[in-house]
């Protein structure tokens, strides 16, 4: 794979952070969710990293949570509890699911972080929640200095969003160029997105550069049936690979990591951090913060941008918000003649009825 | 044995059914009459919005234990399965979704159902399973929408900015509601509304103090009074009947006279009763065990100010949900640590309950922290409030049984 080094890096996110800290003394924060500013975060100097889970080993969270709780959650308290993140100084969430919120509060009592802070950032996007979104994001920033000792400035805000901006504007054409048949896989950009979530950003826009320079033409293509995937937080890649390898070609996504966060920019405006609350509501919402029509309109957007011709959802175990729009996609996807799969994620990576599954769902394109 | 059975109920049980039976048919006559129903998200500080108003609400939430109790949510489920819905979604969503779609245009209903709504919410608000039966219900039925925003906050942080924000949001669904229906939204109204409910909150609150009394006056069998705390809040008719019950708790404690003949063991629960199953209440009587607190009757400590009506029911609505869940952790954890002193609790019940992850998040600490700093043990059991077949009464009197074991032989010890 082209990326393998950035995949290196990924995988060695960890130790990279606990290096940057050792040699900087820039303090790291990990964050649970999409939605954290991380371009605060960025401007005040601190290095965010997404908590990460491979989806697997999550017994040692038994002792503080239910088994009922999606693997995810309970494969990142497990980390957190086997000391994986003894190198951050502070954890961030920007209100989602139940069971993050849970795991938010817990990992606090338990594993007491220097700093935490949960935004509560609002569902709609009027005028009025704009507003309010700011002083969430003014109340954050209030925290920080205090935290850090530094004084916020509009400056370093909008060269941190110019930062990110310019990743997301990268990974966008990525997507792009895989739509119009680029030499583009899925499991590249799979690891571009989580490069964004938990890799200091300067270090990734390069390798991003990079890929996009390199990319060919893909004639064969074509020929390949136009997957989409949906669902849950996707932390499998073997699951991934084994849909390119039965011949899927995965084209457009609607999941935790993807395209619905590097699609927009922020949007130019004298005031950086209005702007910014614009970007995070004006995003496509996740399921989590979204109502039935907002997750038809993406849905509908992103097949017929990419062309789509088959779904694979892809649900976590116990995902309640994900779960709950399942029936009403299905129905979308009925309506517009697009078949359809659903993988239960239960944390052990591509098991025998994953495998199943699929060999089944693409048997059945083929035939059809 | 005749000895060891439960006193005499509560009287107050009587009047109650019949305010149960009268809020179901207030329902279907304002239907009947064509008043608008509305049907809204369960614990919301708005009902007392809806009332000034003159617009019935329906509650879908407080709905569903009355499905449970009577045996109609299994139906529910099933209606739901065959929708699509996974079976791990919380039961409340299942029977409720379930009901909504499909269960509806069934005969023979408890209190013949529920009258169909004229206007929803669509809730970006609360706990997921509550916000996605919402958004469910909203796409099924083809009514006006108000499109609902209200964030969540840990209690103890909420601010200016959240109130400001939630009276903002207020407003905005006066003027929906003015335009939908006609009728004229008066402050003053509004403002009779929460003195009623502030006037509930002070009532509920000497109430369940009377419970600290040896022996305990009333259990959590009688947690069903509650039900005037969550869909008549804003009126008389949950002051009149919370001062009844009042009286009637205060003369149980002025003749001595408790729950059981001879209470040995005073217990506290955590989450949601098995709506199916109250007589399990009833178990711990064979050790002389009693329930005495819950987490779930301690969220209405609540004070509301009738000078600043928008911001009190912003308030209210802002602090229902995080209150007892996971939202509030530390929040939570004071709470039960002050129960547990002022209630002079020998044991607690954890109900892991597998429908609702908000409320089951945290048990483990809660039970660390009852175990650690007030040396008071607990149990849990796995179970769920809506579905009996994700409890098991095996493991259930297994683990109670052995705790009552425990907390007996430390008062002998003692
Ligand atoms: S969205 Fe689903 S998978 Fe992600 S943390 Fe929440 S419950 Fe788990
Ligand atoms: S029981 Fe729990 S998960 Fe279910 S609706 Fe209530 S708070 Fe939400």
């Amino acid at each position: 794979m082209r990326s393998s080094k950035l995949e290196d890096l990924v995988h060695r996110h960890k130790e990279i952070a606990r290096q940057e800290k050792e040699k900087t003394g820039r303090p790291v924060f990990g964050t649970l969710c999409s939605y954290v500013p991380v371009e605060i975060l960025h401007a005040f100097d601190i290095l965010p990293v997404r908590l990460w889970g491979d989806g697997k080993n999550h017994e040692r969270a038994d002792a503080l949570l239910p088994t009922y709780i999606c693997p995810p959650a309970r494969n990142i308290m497990a980390m957190g509890l086997a000391g994986h993140y003894d190198f951050l100084d502070g954890v961030i969430h920007s209100y989602t699911c139940d069971a993050t919120c849970g795991l938010f509060n817990i990992w606090c009592r338990n594993l007491k972080p220097a700093f935490s802070f949960l935004l509560s950032p609002p569902y709609m996007n009027t005028d009025e929640a704009v507003a309010y979104c700011i002083a969430e994001f003014k109340a954050l920033i209030a925290a920080l200095e205090d935290y850090t000792g530094k004084q916020y400035s509009a400056e370093r805000l909008q060269k941190s969003i110019d930062l990110y901006d310019s990743a997301r504007e990268h990974i966008g054409a990525i997507y792009q160029a895989n739509r119009n048949g680029a030499t583009v896989r899925y499991l590249d950009l799979h690891q571009m997105n989580l490069a964004l979530q938990v890799l200091p950003i300067e270090r990734v826009v390069p390798f991003y550069d990079a890929y996009l320079s390199n990319l060919r033409m893909s004639p064969g293509k074509g020929a390949k049936h136009r997957i989409m995937i949906s669902g849950s937080v996707v932390s499998d890649p073997d699951i991934l690979a084994r849909i390119e390898a039965l011949g899927g070609d995965i084209v457009a996504d609607d999941t935790c990591l993807g395209y619905r966060l590097v699609q927009q920019r922020v949007p130019p405006h004298e005031d950086p951090l209005s702007a910014l609350a614009r970007y995070y509501l004006d995003r496509p919402p996740c399921s989590s913060r979204a109502d039935f029509p907002a997750r038809k309109d993406y849905i509908r957007e992103t097949i017929s941008a990419f062309d789509v011709n088959a779904v694979i959802f892809m649900h976590q175990k116990f995902c309640e918000p994900h779960l709950a729009d399942h029936p009403f996609l299905k129905n979308v996807l009925a309506e517009k003649g697009i078949p359809q799969v659903q993988l239960e994620l239960e944390g052990e990576g591509l098991s025998g009825q994953i495998q199943t599954r699929l060999e089944g769902f693409f048997e059945m394109l083929e035939a059809g | 044995m005749e000895e060891k059975k439960t006193r005499k109920r509560l009287q107050a049980n009587t009047a109650l059914r019949q305010i149960i039976v009268d809020f179901y048919a207030e329902g279907h006559r304002a239907k009947a009459e064509g008043r608008p129903v509305i049907w809204i998200p369960p614990m919301n500080g708005l009902i007392e919005l809806f009332y000034a108003m003159g617009i019935t609400p329906v509650f879908p939430e407080n709905w569903a234990p009355l499905c449970a109790a009577i045996g109609t949510n299994r139906k529910n489920f099933e209606y739901a399965a065959k929708r699509g819905f996974s079976g791990d979604l919380c039961g409340y969503f299942r029977n409720n979704v379930g009901y909504a779609l499909d269960g509806i245009n069934e005969e023979n209903q408890p209190l013949n159902g529920l009258p169909a709504p004229d206007f929803l919410i669509s809730f970006g608000a609360g706990c997921i399973p509550t916000m996605k039966a919402f958004q469910v219900m909203c796409d099924h039925f083809k009514v006006p929408v108000f499109k609902a925003d209200l964030p969540q906050v840990a209690m103890e942080k909420i601010e200016k900015r959240h109130i400001a924000y939630g009276v903002a949001q207020i407003k905005r669904l006066i003027r929906f509601l003015e335009d939908e229906t006609g009728l004229k939204f008066d402050i003053d109204k509004l403002r009779q509304a929460v003195i009623h409910t502030n006037e509930a909150c002070r009532l509920w609150d000497e109430i369940m103090a009377l419970r600290s009394t040896v022996p305990s006056p009333f259990s959590a069998a009688e947690i069903g009074i509650m039900f005037v705390m969550v869909t008549r809040h804003g009126t008389e008719i949950a002051v009149n009947f919370l001062k009844d019950v009042l009286r009637e708790v205060n003369e149980k404690v002025a003749r001595g006279e408790g729950v059981i003949p001879h209470e040995k063991i005073r217990l506290f629960w955590d989450n949601i009763p098995l709506w199916y199953n109250m007589q399990l209440f009833n178990y711990f009587e064979k050790w002389d065990a009693v329930v005495v607190a819950e987490t779930y009757t301690s969220a209405w400590s609540l004070r509301l100010n009738p000078d600043e009506p928008l911001e009190s029911i912003a308030y209210k609505s802002l602090v229902s949900y995080p209150l007892v869940s996971c939202v509030s952790l530390n929040k939570r954890i004071e709470l039960i640590t002050r129960a547990v002193r002022d209630y002079k609790i020998d044991g607690a019940i954890l109900h892991s309950n597998r429908s609702c992850r908000p409320i089951s998040m945290g048990q483990m600490d809660i039970g660390r922290v009852l175990a650690d700093e007030l040396s008071v043990p607990s149990v849990m059991f796995d179970g769920d409030h809506m579905d009996s077949e994700k409890f098991s009464m095996a493991q259930f009197q297994t683990r109670v049984d052995a705790l009552m074991e425990m907390i007996l032989e430390k008062k002998r010890a003692s």
